[in-house]
């Protein structure tokens, strides 16, 4: 044990504390970095070895502090509930703005929405009734019925465009999904080799846990983190990224709205089907394999049913001609519907052949009722399954409102949760920063005592009485 | 829990966004007056919205189709009443022609002004109503009797017209009924009795009597029928008033609540703003050298 010795432990002091200040300076900028984990500098005493020997002498000695290492503060348990979190959460939002879309075309309850178009045309049938040799009240029916079959053409080009966009969507989605998996990759070989070469790996952690994140958001990809340091990514069960290795999925299926129910979108991985249960990805699959074309049956239902109602009492009907009526609407589906008169005299108004009563104009006017129009058809109407079609994208838009509010409220605990444990408090760094000055200026203060016990003992020594 | 900066500017976010998208739906329904502006507002309230509007639609119809009926019967009402008048003046024709001096002239006088108002009472019932004959049934011509032959040639089908959800009338009177079928064949009968001086056998006043009280028959049906449809018409006038009604109960917003709300609304996102400028600005820099 040397004087010097005490000299060698401040200057440790100086080297300890000036690395804390840098560390804490790194937190302070980074308070508002994105994905930023905030460190600390884990310190650790140096003494002598713990037995003591003959040659060694009895003595230990306090050499000092050391900086062992900068740990980066990250629960992986807390992580991993704010990505599944945040997954949930975007296959919520993604199929909810789909449907929210689809809801604004229905223009319901309004005076403009097909319900109205509906009763509009059957009135013009009874006003047809109340003249049934009118041209003009021909001509109104025939309008009337081709606002409605337009109705039902934009009604139908509407879903079918909310599904291109869906599909365009989840394309775009992939594609950013496949390189987030690739970035991560890479990053994964930079952790894995810092960390083999004892370099500082923190902030290329937080790339890595940031684009898991990403990954999770996009595919609802569940990530674990190897003794490697290095993250794997897996998709229902099919591994994405592992180690410094990305699988790139492909989307396969229809790309069309009218084959997605023989064929909904499926994401690929080779010729392996990748189940997406979470995430972006998954709430456009759910309404382009299952939402959408449930809603296009429907709409083509309700087309059906009013194409087969009216013809039914069309067809029983005789023009004024005398000659028997034939079909009013024709087609198929809401997108093919069509009007087939193109003049009023094609309009069967009569029920008695040869004859004008207007009977079978009035009985076309009455369908608008909708226990008339179950009778005649043996099913509930037009009417009635557009109103329970309508009732049901409601129901189910405001299902998924309510889902997505209640997630939002677990997404910003788990966030919360993540902040806690992560996140930069400024208070807290500059009372470190405090604290480590203190220490560094103490530290400096050591030097200077020591150096003043040496002046004493070299300048001063013998010189007592002189 | 440790808090930090970040959280707590999260957390603040998160509640002023909040708070401001309930000011923007309240503000959504003040502006727009409605309550449901799509059906997920409220699904059970947007199939009852469009029930009543349907049903509201119906409604206006059968009015509509009410004042057509009552044009028609009121057409049909005039018709008969100067149907009645025409016969009653034949009648006289008949009874001035039976007293016992009166010259061969006058006796041409007579038949000649019953000839003219034979072809009248042809006309009256060759009567139409938006070029449909009143008296003809369902027939595609226009007229009812011929007006040489004075034969007819309507039809007893009836024409009939919604009035309610479930009430159908009849708009028509059978030709048959009136006698559009025998009184120009008697007229014309008559006719040529009042230019012979044989008299006028007392057969043509049965028959012509006959008639008047057919037509006068009819034209209390007539009356009758109006007077269903009128009744009939104030029933469908109050259920669309009803319904409209219920319509806005269902769909409007209900204006002082709403206000209230959003007042409340705006004071609470007043002083979430406030509150946070206070927290947010302050750190420990702040009371450090």
């Amino acid at each position: 044990m040397t004087g010097f010795s005490s000299l060698n432990t401040a200057v440790t002091g100086l080297y300890a504390a000036q690395r804390a200040m840098d560390v804490t300076g790194q937190n302070i900028v980074n308070a508002n970095t994105p994905g930023y984990s905030r460190q600390r500098v884990t310190l650790s005493e140096i003494g002598s070895g713990s037995s003591s020997s003959l040659f060694t002498g009895g003595g230990t000695s306090n050499a000092g502090v050391s900086v062992a290492g900068v740990a980066r503060i990250r629960d992986v348990f807390v992580e991993a509930a704010r990505v599944a979190a945040g997954g949930r959460q975007a296959a919520l939002t993604s199929q909810t703005s789909t449907l929210s879309g689809v809801q604004q075309l229905f223009a319901e309850p309004g005076d403009t929405g097909l319900q109205s178009t509906m009763d509009a045309f059957y009135s013009a049938w009874h006003d047809l009734a109340n003249h049934p040799t009118d041209v003009a009240a021909g001509s109104v029916v025939i309008q009337r019925g081709i606002a409605v079959t337009d109705q039902l053409h934009s009604l139908s080009n509407g879903i079918a465009g909310q599904w291109s966009i869906a599909h365009d969507a989840l394309a775009d989605t992939l594609s950013q999904a496949n390189q987030a998996a690739k970035d991560l990759a890479d990053v994964n070989a930079k952790v894995s080799a810092g960390l083999v070469a004892g370099r500082p790996v923190n902030e290329l952690m937080d790339q890595r846990d940031t684009l898991a994140r990403t990954l999770g958001t996009l595919l609802g990809g569940t990530s674990s983190v190897g003794a490697d340091g290095q993250a794997s990514i897996s998709i229902g069960g099919v591994a994405m990224v592992s180690g410094s290795i990305a699988q790139q999925f492909t989307l396969s299926g229809a790309t069309s709205p009218g084959g997605a129910a023989a064929s909904p979108p499926i994401l690929m991985w080779g010729t392996t089907s990748v189940p997406v249960a979470s995430g972006t990805a998954a709430g456009y699959l759910a309404v382009l394999g299952t939402d959408l074309p449930a809603l296009t049956a429907r709409v083509d239902g309700v087309a059906t049913s009013l194409r087969d109602l009216v013809n039914g009492v069309h067809q029983n009907g005789f023009q004024a001609d005398g000659t028997p009526g034939g079909l009013f609407f024709d087609g198929t589906g809401a997108a093919s519907l069509v009007v087939v008169p193109t003049a009023p005299a094609q309009l069967a108004v009569t029920q008695a052949p040869g004859m004008i009563d207007g009977a079978n104009a009035m009985a076309i006017g009455d369908l608008s009722d909708d226990q008339v129009a179950a009778t005649t058809l043996g099913y509930d109407g037009p009417s009635a399954q557009w109103r329970d079609l309508t009732t049901l994208v409601g129901v189910r838009v405001q299902s998924l409102k309510n889902a997505s509010t209640v997630q939002d409220a677990v997404l910003s605990a788990a966030d919360a949760a993540v902040q806690s444990d992560s996140g930069v408090n400024i208070d807290e760094e500059m009372t470190n920063l405090l604290q480590y000055q203190r220490a560094y200026q103490a530290s400096a203060r050591l030097i200077t005592t020591i150096d003043e016990v040496f002046d004493t003992l070299v300048n001063r020594t013998g010189t007592v009485g002189r | 829990m440790r808090v930090t900066q970040g959280s707590i500017n999260a957390s603040t976010l998160r509640g002023l966004q909040a708070a401001l998208g309930r000011v923007q739906d309240l503000q959504g329904q003040l502006s727009s007056g409605k309550r449901i502006q799509v059906p997920s507002d409220d699904p059970s309230a947007t199939a009852s919205a469009m029930t009543y509007r349907s049903q509201q639609a119906a409604d206006v119809q059968y009015l509509r189709n009410v004042d057509q009926v009552t044009a028609r019967l009121g057409v049909t009402d005039n018709t008969l009443t100067s149907l009645s008048d025409r016969l009653r003046e034949v009648r006289q024709l008949m009874v001035q022609a039976q007293s016992g001096a009166i010259s061969n002239e006058a006796r041409t006088a007579l038949s000649a002004q019953a000839s003219a108002v034979r072809d009248e009472v042809v006309g009256l019932f060759n009567a139409t109503y938006l070029d449909r004959p009143v008296f003809g049934g369902t027939i595609p011509g226009q007229q009812a009797v011929d007006p040489t032959t004075g034969s007819y040639l309507g039809n007893d089908a009836p024409i009939v017209s919604r009035i309610s959800r479930d009430a159908t009338i009849r708009v028509d009177v059978k030709g048959t009924d009136v006698g559009a079928d025998t009184t120009p064949a008697l007229l014309d009968r008559i006719v040529t009795d009042l230019a012979s001086p044989a008299g006028i056998p007392s057969a043509d006043f049965t028959d012509l009597d006959a008639g008047m009280s057919k037509v006068l028959q009819n034209l209390g049906d007539v009356g009758a029928r109006a007077a269903r449809v009128d009744a009939t018409k104030t029933n469908v006038d109050s259920q669309r008033l009803d319904l409209t009604s219920r319509i806005s109960e269902n769909e409007d917003v209900d204006l002082p609540a709403t206000i209230m709300n959003l007042q409340a609304q705006q004071v609470g996102y007043q002083s979430a703003l406030g509150a946070s400028a206070k927290i947010l600005q302050t750190s420990l820099l702040d009371f450090l050298k």
